[in-house]
């Protein structure tokens, strides 16, 4: 479970990050933080390790305040996945998945052990594990940044951004993999996002931010794309983009958005013209 | 060059060669072991950085001869005690260094750095496995170029009379004895090549990275 409460970021030249926000992600669920770039989600992602010091307010994980625990000993419980990858470029794909058990006093047989469970779990071959990170794919470097993030088999994930950096075709793929995972681990995942349809695919809770952190609107992705809150929400998930209605052309009966557009085939054939 | 004379003082080449490569090692080693921290401090704090840097360049630029004749005085050291040569030669180094250790700290990407805090790693152990390992390859440059100045300044020594192959270019020069000149400029050169060989042979045990990775670059 992480639970904020009331946190508020004021930076000294009196920048408000984040205004005064509170949520509760169950244990288990995926929550997803969405919003444009400085509206500060990764702001309060990074408030839950102590990457970022609250101004005032208080953040939980299960039943302990972070502020009252030690930074590095936090950290350590706490998986984190970075836009980038994150991993140490002088360090092979294995030590980099031993990074965190190595850092909690593990001894180094054991956390390779553990390192290679979880390049098998994420589905990488067991030639990556000698590799350097500069040595391998976008892709491949996003899985060895999810690997390193479970390898202490912590009960939380913070994700900020993590497919951000590569193809279309391979994010789609990492996506449906995360899905797939985390079916089997069951963390409870606080993942940050500009990506509308990343959000609504990942997210069980979606909470839409504008600056300052403020929460325009959470739900479901289902609440939220057939009730948005506001104009600025109604926007931000792809205004008349997010309209659809049927048309036959060509005798085959097409998903049109309303400017016209094609988003997609229908595929139920009887269904309502 | 008089061959006849190289074999016939060998043993004495051989001696001073030693003793040129010993007082040229503890400066090279203890460079290091004093810049890295100027240059982390330096890397990490504004003030440090302008005040420690422009001081080492300052060091630098005290001629080498009077270095000599003065520390004795500073150092209660006698005159031809090599000490006072290893200590000026790792001022030398040291002012060298700084600079080159600073800006190797800098170019550690400050999202690396973030990365290993927010997985864990304890300020120290962030500068041991993620700050010093990533600024390896331009420290290792830097103390290449230490070395190779330091073995050459190790002759000056012979000057004020501590013992090394400089001694043959002030004998032979005493003598007009062109063959005892050049034992001195072969075999300060040879040493100054062995020692860069060291040098990058250590640096492709400790730093294995470097090699993997360019030959993917490339």
């Amino acid at each position: 479970m992480i639970r904020f409460e009331h946190v508020n970021k004021t930076y000294p030249d009196g920048t408000v990050a984040v205004a005064d926000f509170s949520l509760e992600v169950p244990s288990h669920q995926v929550a997803v933080l969405l919003g444009s770039s400085g509206c500060g989600k990764t702001t309060l992602m990074r408030m839950v390790n102590r990457m970022v010091e609250p101004t005032s307010g208080d953040v939980w994980i299960d039943d302990d305040r972070v502020s009252d625990l030690d930074p590095v000993k936090l950290r350590r419980r706490i998986g984190y996945v970075m836009q980038s990858g994150g991993l140490l470029p002088h360090r092979s794909t294995i030590d980099n998945v031993a990074t965190v058990p190595l850092l909690g006093g593990s001894t180094r047989r054991a956390a390779h052990a553990r390192a290679r469970e979880l390049l098998e779990l994420v589905g990488l071959p067991e030639s990556v594990a000698r590799r350097y990170p500069s040595q391998l794919s976008g892709g491949q470097r996003q899985r060895v940044g999810v690997a390193r993030a479970l390898a202490a088999d912590p009960n939380i994930l913070l994700m900020d951004e993590p497919f951000g950096a590569v193809d279309p075709v391979v994010r789609n793929e990492l996506q449906a993999w995360l899905l797939q995972i985390q079916d089997e681990l069951a963390k409870t995942i606080l993942f940050v996002t500009h990506d509308v349809d990343e959000a609504f695919l990942l997210g069980q809770e979606v909470l839409v931010l504008r600056t300052g952190a403020e929460v325009a609107q959470q739900g479901t992705p289902a609440e939220i794309l057939l009730e948005p809150a506001d104009d600025f929400v109604h926007h931000f998930i792809g205004g008349s983009r997010r309209h659809l209605h049927t048309e036959v052309r060509d005798g085959r009966r097409l998903v049109v958005d309303a400017d016209g557009r094609v988003a997609g085939v229908a595929t139920d054939p009887t269904g309502p013209a | 060059m008089n061959l006849a004379w190289v074999s016939a003082n060998w043993p004495r080449i051989w001696d001073l060669t030693v003793q040129h490569a010993l007082i040229a090692l503890v400066p090279v080693v203890l460079s290091l072991v004093i810049a890295v921290p100027i240059g982390w401090a330096s890397h990490r704090s504004r003030l440090a950085r302008r005040t420690l840097l422009p001081f080492s360049s300052i060091l630098y630029a005290v001629p080498s001869l009077p270095l000599f004749v003065l520390l004795p005085v500073i150092l209660g050291t006698r005159i031809l005690d090599p000490v006072n040569v290893v200590v000026a030669l790792t001022v030398y180094g040291v002012a060298l260094l700084v600079r080159t250790a600073a800006d190797a700290f800098d170019t550690v990407g400050l999202a690396t750095r973030d990365d290993a805090l927010a997985h864990g790693h304890s300020p120290g152990q962030v500068f041991w496995r993620v700050a010093l390992p990533l600024a390896g390859p331009a420290l290792l440059a830097g103390l290449r170029v230490v070395s190779a100045s330091t073995l050459s300044l190790v002759s000056v020594g012979a000057l004020i009379g501590v013992p090394s192959l400089g001694y043959f270019f002030t004998d032979g020069y005493r003598r007009a004895f062109p063959t005892e000149i050049w034992v001195g400029i072969i075999g300060t050169v040879v040493l100054a090549a062995v020692f860069d060989l060291v040098l990058v042979a250590i640096g492709r045990v400790l730093l294995p990275w470097v090699r993997a990775t360019d030959r993917t670059r490339a």
